[in-house]
């Protein structure tokens, strides 16, 4: 047996003025050289376990505190944070903030300069060629896009080297193809400098494929630690934390109870090809097939229109640079919109043009029959309103209700106490309706900011990444809640690098890329054209995947859809 | 302030806009760089770390600090208005070649004017009692050239620079935590505080006419700026948390107590020849202001 990276022993914490505790009883043992992902549902208490490894608990968050853990030996009480942090390497979820210094360069520079490194430019170097940052090197970090920011702060952590790396989310908001890079740079630091790699992981997908061994966490506590096949195939478990199997471990558990739990497509193409196979598309299949928006057969009233749109941002040094570069969009009449394409594509400035809060430099942008120059803001939103990716600059009250009622309030609405409350019952909201946003977790936060969209009655609601950093329960409800307020609102768009969005709720995907529009089509279309996924830095779903491989047309967007058309061969009819 | 609330309202496009349904007074918006929030801010930026080069910022911080000392000290030396006057012209010109920027200089441009009024309103109202004056211009020479400096210096130092230098000096730990942290939440308050107002434009009712002399544009600036402070205070306590605890994950505490470390960080500095000749220079320009001022006094 190999020696233990981290031991924790009877571990408890009660974050102060908690009436619970967010960790009790915890006992736990990670090897040396081990890949772990942390699984558990938004408040199981995997973020403060963590915060344990390298003694932000307690020494940080002063609560109570009982147990024991060790790093390599080194009870956590005796140490410091700081004396910590050269063995174990730590990023944090909140992505933006992590950044302590001002350009990308001098905080991927700044862990190894501080742990006296002297090779500290070439470690910087490295860690920032690791992740294709060298472009952005220069910049100043708070102008940089989510993703961006969470790549700079991997970096930072990557370049120490440590002993322990800890990663809460290697992947929220970061584009997709980038995220299997981050992946793969983790499991090469595992595979290559023996580095333990702890990952808390909402997505299924990435802990099947990296992870060598999981860590359920429950109500504070650790149900189990399981060889990652072993954990994949408890079902039951995963599915009462709210953390659904992955999708193609559904697929085959769903042909077959008792066959091996793959991990990749390829496991499960191979398991497929062998067990079962391809039914002809049925009857009802001309139904299925998502209608193309671009269809011109189909013409629907124009919600809002962009024309020529070029925007472009000022740095602190050196030229403009441009970020859209001539779009032109029409969003129509009951659609629902992914906007997709890699970090620093234009989604969001595309986003705040929309809105009107910002101008195009040129070409218009007409919403709602209103174009955007000859308005206001705050007019505006009478027809549209923006959702950001930080759902605590949408608190400005010092409660739920208050936020929610302060647009029909403020413009006066006859019937604004009726609308917010039916806007908090809808989003089941009632329970925090007195509480402060800012205080609520990660899943009611965006329950909220959708109870502000709604309330806002726009035309043309537009959201910017509303699935990421959630549990797989409450990004199930975003998308649910989204499903459902086709009713009240002509047109949704959403910036997004949630391919699962995509598959499940969208009915039309704009590809933005450098600037511009580079494809505009139905989802299908889209997860079937590889050389288009590969320029826009997407990855399909798996199950998507699974389908191309098996050559299913159409391509089925969910496991539903796929499960139709595969048929079990008889147990003897294969060799 | 009124910036930020006007940040995108009209303002000099002449492009014709078809949209009959909006109020003709207004005049549509345009995409802008001079005089919004987002200019203000990345003047800021580019103040506080030094982008903009000048021949302080190429200087070792050191030779930077000490350049400020003995600067800043040298006017509270003198009652000589011509001594003061040649300092207050040094203090100008070192303030240009640092390059502070049109902002901190429309600033204190603005500052001096007004107290050039006001001087200029005193002596008239007591009519003219000229020691009085010469005490007020000295006065406001003495803080003009100390202004102008402090201006110099401090654009020419960005964080790194400035607690490299405490740390060469070996200043205490918290000095330059403190110069780091500061720098660090600028544009972290003045991004949260921008999101802030823009969510109370977009989401608290229009105004339907600015009123008699714009007093309802007025109070609605005044109440978003109050009711913005909330918001403000909370959502920066809850980002400083996360700044703070990776401050000290990546070892911040740990660089400061080392000596090991220090090195490390301090290699780059080079107190060089060109640096000893800027102090030289510099304290020789005093003298030469002190010699002139005892041989050629102005006012008594």
């Amino acid at each position: 047996m190999t020696a233990a990276a981290i031991e924790v022993a009877g571990l408890a914490f009660r974050y102060p003025g908690a009436d619970d505790e967010s960790l009790r009883g915890v006992d736990l043992r990670i090897e040396a050289g081990d890949f772990v992902a942390v699984v558990g549902g938004n408040g199981s208490g995997k973020s403060t376990l963590c915060k344990t490894f390298n003694g932000l608990v307690p020494h940080f968050w002063d609560g109570d505190f009982a147990g024991e853990v060790r790093v390599f030996g080194e009870d956590t009480l005796e140490s410091s944070v700081s004396a910590l942090g050269r063995d174990v390497g730590y990023v944090a979820q909140d992505f933006g903030n992590q950044l302590v210094r001002p350009t990308v360069r001098e905080d991927v520079a700044f862990a190894p300069i501080n742990f006296g490194l002297e090779d500290w430019p070439a470690r910087t170097e490295a860690a920032l060629e690791a992740l294709d940052l060298g472009p952005i090197a220069d910049r100043f970090t708070w102008q940089l896009s989510g993703g961006q920011q969470h790549l700079t702060a991997i970096a930072g952590a990557i370049a120490v080297a440590p002993r322990v790396l800890i990663v809460d989310e290697p992947v929220a908001e970061v584009d997709p193809e980038r995220a299997d890079d981050v992946y793969r740079h983790l499991e090469r630091l595992n595979r290559e400098h023996g580095i333990t790699i702890v990952v808390i992981e909402h997505h299924a997908e990435f802990v099947a494929r990296y992870a060598r061994s999981v860590v359920l966490m429950e109500d504070g506590r650790v149900r189990w630690h399981l060889p990652v096949r072993e954990a994949l195939g408890r079902a039951r478990d995963l599915e009462a934390a709210h953390i659904p199997v992955p999708p193609v471990a559904a697929l085959v558990r769903a042909l077959d109870p008792d066959a091996p739990v793959p991990l990749t497509v390829e496991e499960t193409l191979a398991w497929v090809g062998a067990n079962a196979e391809v039914a002809p598309a049925a009857g009802t299949e001309a139904a299925s097939v998502p209608e193309s928006a671009s269809d011109p057969a189909v013409e629907r009233a124009v919600v809002a229109s962009v024309r020529g749109a070029r925007h472009s941002y000022r740095t602190v040094v050196g030229p403009r640079v441009p970020v859209l570069d001539g779009v032109d969009l029409d969003l129509r009449d009951g659609e629902r919109v992914a906007l997709v394409g890699g970090n620093g594509a234009g989604k969001s400035t595309l986003l705040s043009l929309l809105s009107g809060l910002l101008v195009p430099q040129a070409g218009t942008v007409v919403v709602d029959g209103v174009d955007t120059r000859a308005s206001t803001p705050a007019a505006l939103a009478d027809h549209v309103a923006l959702l950001g990716q930080r759902p605590g600059e949408m608190f400005l009250t010092d409660s739920v209700r208050g936020d929610v009622a302060m647009f029909p309030a403020g413009r006066g609405a006859p019937d604004a106490d009726d609308l917010v409350d039916e806007v908090l019952d809808r989003f089941a909201l009632r329970p925090f309706a007195d509480r402060d946003g800012r205080l609520l977790s990660g899943g009611q936060q965006r329950r909220v900011t959708l109870a502000i969209g709604l309330a806002m009655r726009p035309k043309l609601l537009l959201l910017d990444e509303p699935t990421s950093s959630l549990d797989l329960r409450s990004r199930d409800d975003v998308v649910a809640l989204l499903a459902a307020l086709a009713d009240r609102i002509r047109c949704v768009a959403v910036a997004t690098h949630d391919m699962h969005l995509v598959a499940e709720w969208a009915d039309r995907v704009v590809v933005l890329e450098a600037g511009r529009v580079a494809a505009d089509l139905a989802p299908a279309e889209l997860f079937d054209d590889p050389e288009l996924l590969r320029r826009a830095r997407l990855v399909p779903p798996q199950i998507t995947e699974v389908g191309r491989g098996l050559g299913v047309r159409p391509l089925p967007l969910s496991l539903d859809e796929l499960l139709e058309r595969l048929v079990l061969r008889p147990v003897g009819a294969v060799a | 302030m009124s910036a930020v609330l006007d940040r995108s309202d009209a303002r000099g496009d002449t492009r014709t806009v078809a949209s009959a349904n909006r109020p003709a007074r207004r005049k549509p918006r345009a995409s802008r760089d001079g005089l919004s929030v987002e200019w203000v801010k990345l003047e800021l930026m580019r103040v506080a770390y030094a982008t903009r080069g000048g021949f302080l910022a190429v200087r070792d911080p050191r030779a930077v600090l000490a350049w400020y000392l003995i600067a800043s000290i040298a006017p509270w030396f003198t009652y000589s208005t011509t001594t003061l006057a040649l300092l207050f012209v040094g203090a100008a010109l070192a303030a240009v070649f640092a390059r502070i920027g049109p902002l901190l200089l429309a600033l204190f441009v603005i500052g001096m004017a007004g107290q050039g009024v006001w001087v200029l309103a005193m002596a008239w109202v007591f009519s003219g009692e000229a020691d009085s004056i010469a005490g007020i211009v000295d006065f406001s020479l003495k803080v003009g050239a100390v202004s102008l400096v402090t201006m110099a210096a401090f654009v020419s130092l960005d964080p790194e620079k400035a607690s490299d230098a405490l740390l060469a000096l070996r200043a205490p730990v918290f000095v330059g935590f403190a110069v780091n942290y500061g720098y660090r939440m600028l544009p972290v308050l003045v991004d949260e505080y921008h999101a802030i107002v823009d969510g109370h434009r977009v989401r608290s009712a229009p105004l339907r006419s600015r009123g008699f002399l714009g007093h309802r544009w007025l109070l609605r600036t005044a109440r978003i700026a109050v009711h913005s402070f909330y918001p403000l205070m909370l959502n920066t306590a809850l980002r400083t948390r996360t700044t703070v605890e990776m401050l000290e994950t990546k070892g911040f505490g740990h660089a400061t107590a080392s000596e090991a470390v220090r090195k490390v960080r301090l290699a780059h500095l080079r107190f060089g020849a060109a640096d000893v000749l800027l102090l030289v220079a510099t304290v020789l320009a005093i003298a030469l202001a002190f010699v002139l001022g005892s041989a050629f006094p102005v006012l008594g």
